[in-house]
């Protein structure tokens, strides 16, 4: 359960790295968001954006809170199917803050360069490189020039 | 000039036409003092050359106030809103995020009451506007090609169209397919170094701050020329009234400065320039005696007729990497096939498409124009599919006035300097729910035709309102109108509003380059008719 000042406890960190697991499960030779260790960076990303840092902590608080989960001893107790249950739960009870939530994991995970090098991104900044790009051809516009006009005249 | 020193125009809000008339003023002769409580911005700090741009984009440059939270935002209380208003608090004001999508209004636009029978005319009409339209694309630098069978001819564009890309190819061809209009879009972004700024090299975030001054916001087009010809930019400056003398004419100011000091700057003339929002909220806030409802304010429609343009987001998955980051994000093509009332069909007015990209992983995952990808099992397949090889249409609908919707003072929430924020009331309407839902049905068609295997989509895009329209508006009653059709106050003949607040009524484009236009045409009765408000007539 998140502390009263709204810090994560290092329980919280125990449960959000399995948390993270369930969102972005493994893939390829990846393993899940939690494994490669990118709780740390939802914690940071999250105390850059106070909207994500305020929907981070309802949803840790809400699932310390889940009666079943707290029954089996917590969420990391769970089986995953139960876990995903729980989180689903949560989701349909929280839809903002869950939404705000997997932006935030979405942002840690596919901020990593080893996500990067597995969908193909090039992992650097837009700029200053940009991108090329073949200029505009008017060649395109030979059916579109033919259209008589046809705008709405106002007198 | 001196802090208190008479200034002949006093200026609120540096953004796109604040901008346009500290330049046209100051070339005019007049001085002028331009009140921005934002600050200049750094095109080296903008988040295109950082590694976490995409958490920057979602941070500190996010679209919503509420959200971004930097000292210079004031709140915004939008629970009672169908959509959140977006707005960027800087000199360049939104023009710094926006994507530069410039079309412009129809001549039909302005004559909806004449025409449809519903709300109602501008007191001016597109050809007043078209000298000063013509103007502001050199002024803000215009890529784009002329001969649009969709709008009135116009005058070459400055720069040839910006890259349509091979997902903009694709989408045009959908269209042809369905034999529905397209056009390459106008943008006030660089196809070709222009103005001594260099050309756009496709990064995509012109949507969000642009590194190398590529695209025309104006803190780097009409601002600095204005400061060039004398005018003076004061940022960190937060107004919180407009002042008036006995006579009921504006005299200043009243504003917080940098270092939260309380200050006054006196004016023979004041021109608020705050956007849709910001605009109602200061003159609601400025009760001098003599005014009770506010200032300019005797009709009691300050604040009133609040329109954003309600978008409807259709997003297409193609099986192909197009790489749909790269190239402008919203500035490729539009289609105005749907533009104009057809009394075939069971609402008024129309909308227009804007073909938009898609962006880098993060967001893509996050929820651009859709709810974020699927959590668990089905996330690495779900992003698979969207990540570069979508494409999106827009339905940027026309959104009629309507007295219930409207910008009023809360009674609690307040920004930085205890000012009251504002509290935006709004729903859409029937009308704009079934021209959005046909806006729906038709982009889906023009993806099956460009050769989409899905389209996805977002009805009402909540996280969508930069258009901010409609309250101080224009007319020749001033029972039905707050300002005159040179954006004079009914109330005060030397206090003048300039933005989007102006509007009549919202066509279905992009705004700016219309309220950009009007600036420029208010600033040229000011320049050609009101010598007496320079310091040399007095």
């Amino acid at each position: 359960m998140p502390t009263k000042e709204k810090q994560l406890t290092n329980a919280d960190r125990m449960m959000l790295k399995t948390v993270l697991d369930r969102v972005i499960p493994p893939v390829d030779d990846l393993p899940g968001a939690g494994a490669m260790g990118l709780a740390a960076q939802v914690e940071n990303i999250a105390g850059r954006v106070p909207r994500l840092h305020g929907s981070l902590i309802k949803m840790v608080g809400a699932l310390s809170l889940d009666l079943h989960s707290h029954a089996k001893g917590g969420f990391n107790s769970l089986t995953t199917d139960q876990q995903d249950e729980a989180l689903r739960t949560i989701e349909s009870a929280l839809p903002g803050e869950f939404g705000n939530f997997l932006e935030l994991v979405f942002l840690a995970y596919y901020g990593d360069s080893r996500v990067h090098k597995r969908i193909g991104w090039h992992g650097r900044p837009p700029q200053p490189e940009g991108y090329e790009m073949e200029p505009f051809d008017e060649a395109i516009l030979e059916t579109a020039r033919k259209r008589e006009p046809f705008w709405r005249k106002d007198k | 000039m001196a802090q208190n020193e008479l200034a002949d125009i006093l200026i609120i809000g540096a953004g796109a036409s604040g901008g346009a008339v500290a330049w046209r003023l100051a070339k005019a002769g007049f001085s002028v003092v331009c009140l921005e409580q934002g600050q200049w911005q750094k095109p080296s700090e903008y988040p295109g050359l950082s590694d976490d741009w995409e958490i920057r984009w979602r941070g500190d440059f996010n679209y919503d106030p509420n959200s971004r939270r930097r000292p210079e935002d004031y709140p915004v209380n939008d629970r009672d809103s169908d959509v959140t208003p977006l707005m960027f608090n800087a000199v360049g004001g939104s023009t710094v995020h926006w994507t530069a999508h410039t079309p412009r209004f129809h001549p039909s636009d302005f004559r909806v009451r004449s025409q449809d029978g519903v709300a109602a005319d501008w007191p001016v009409s597109y050809w007043d506007l078209e000298p000063h339209y013509d103007l502001n694309d050199r002024m803000m630098g215009c890529s784009g090609i002329a001969g649009d069978p969709a709008n009135p001819p116009r005058s070459p564009r400055p720069m040839p169209p910006l890259p349509l890309g091979p997902d903009g190819v694709r989408m045009a061809n959908g269209f042809e397919k369905l034999g529905w209009h397209w056009w390459p879009s106008d943008s006030y972004i660089n196809s070709v170094e222009y103005d001594g700024r260099p050309a756009c090299n496709n990064c995509g975030l012109n949507g969000v701050a642009c590194t190398r001054r590529a695209k025309g916001s104006t803190d780097v087009t009409y601002v600095p020329e204005a400061v060039r010809l004398g005018a003076e930019v004061r940022t960190g400056c937060r107004v919180y009234e407009v002042t008036t003398g006995t006579d009921g004419r504006a005299t200043g100011a009243s504003y917080f400065g940098p270092d939260g000091e309380r200050r006054h700057q006196p004016a023979r003339a004041v021109v608020v320039a705050c956007n849709g929002v910001g605009t109602p909220r200061l003159l609601l806030l400025s009760k001098p005696e003599g005014h009770p409802r506010g200032i300019a304010n005797s009709s009691g429609l300050v604040g009133k007729n609040l329109m954003f343009h309600p978008y409807a987001m259709v997003t297409g998955a193609f099986w192909d990497d197009m790489k749909s980051f790269q190239g402008a994000v919203g500035n490729i093509i539009l289609s105005q096939e749907f533009y104009e009332t057809d009394p075939r069909r069971d609402f008024v007015r129309g909308y227009t498409y804007q073909m938009v990209r898609s962006t880098g992983p993060g967001i893509t995952a996050a929820g651009f124009s859709l709810p974020p990808v699927a959590w668990g099992g089905k996330h690495h397949e779900e992003f698979a599919e969207r990540f570069g090889k979508t494409a999106i249409l827009a339905v940027i609908s026309e959104d009629l006035p309507e007295l219930h919707n409207e910008v009023v003072l809360d009674d609690r929430l307040k920004d930085s300097n205890g000012i009251p924020a504002p509290r935006v009331r709004y729903k859409t309407s029937t009308n704009t729910r079934k021209l959005l839902d046909h806006g729906i049905r038709n982009a889906r068609r023009v993806f099956e035709a460009a050769g989409a295997h899905k389209s996805l989509v977002t009805p009402l895009l909540r996280a969508g309102g930069w258009h901010l329209m409609g309250t101080a508006r224009m007319g020749d009653d001033p029972e039905t109108s707050v300002v005159n059709k040179y954006g004079q106050a009914h109330d005060a003949d030397n206090l003048f509003i300039v933005d989007g607040s102006l509007f009549v009524t919202s066509g279905a484009v992009n705004p700016t380059p219309t309220i950009q236009a009007l600036a420029l045409w208010v600033s040229e009765h000011i320049a050609t008719t009101r010598g007496d408000l320079k310091a040399s007539a007095n």
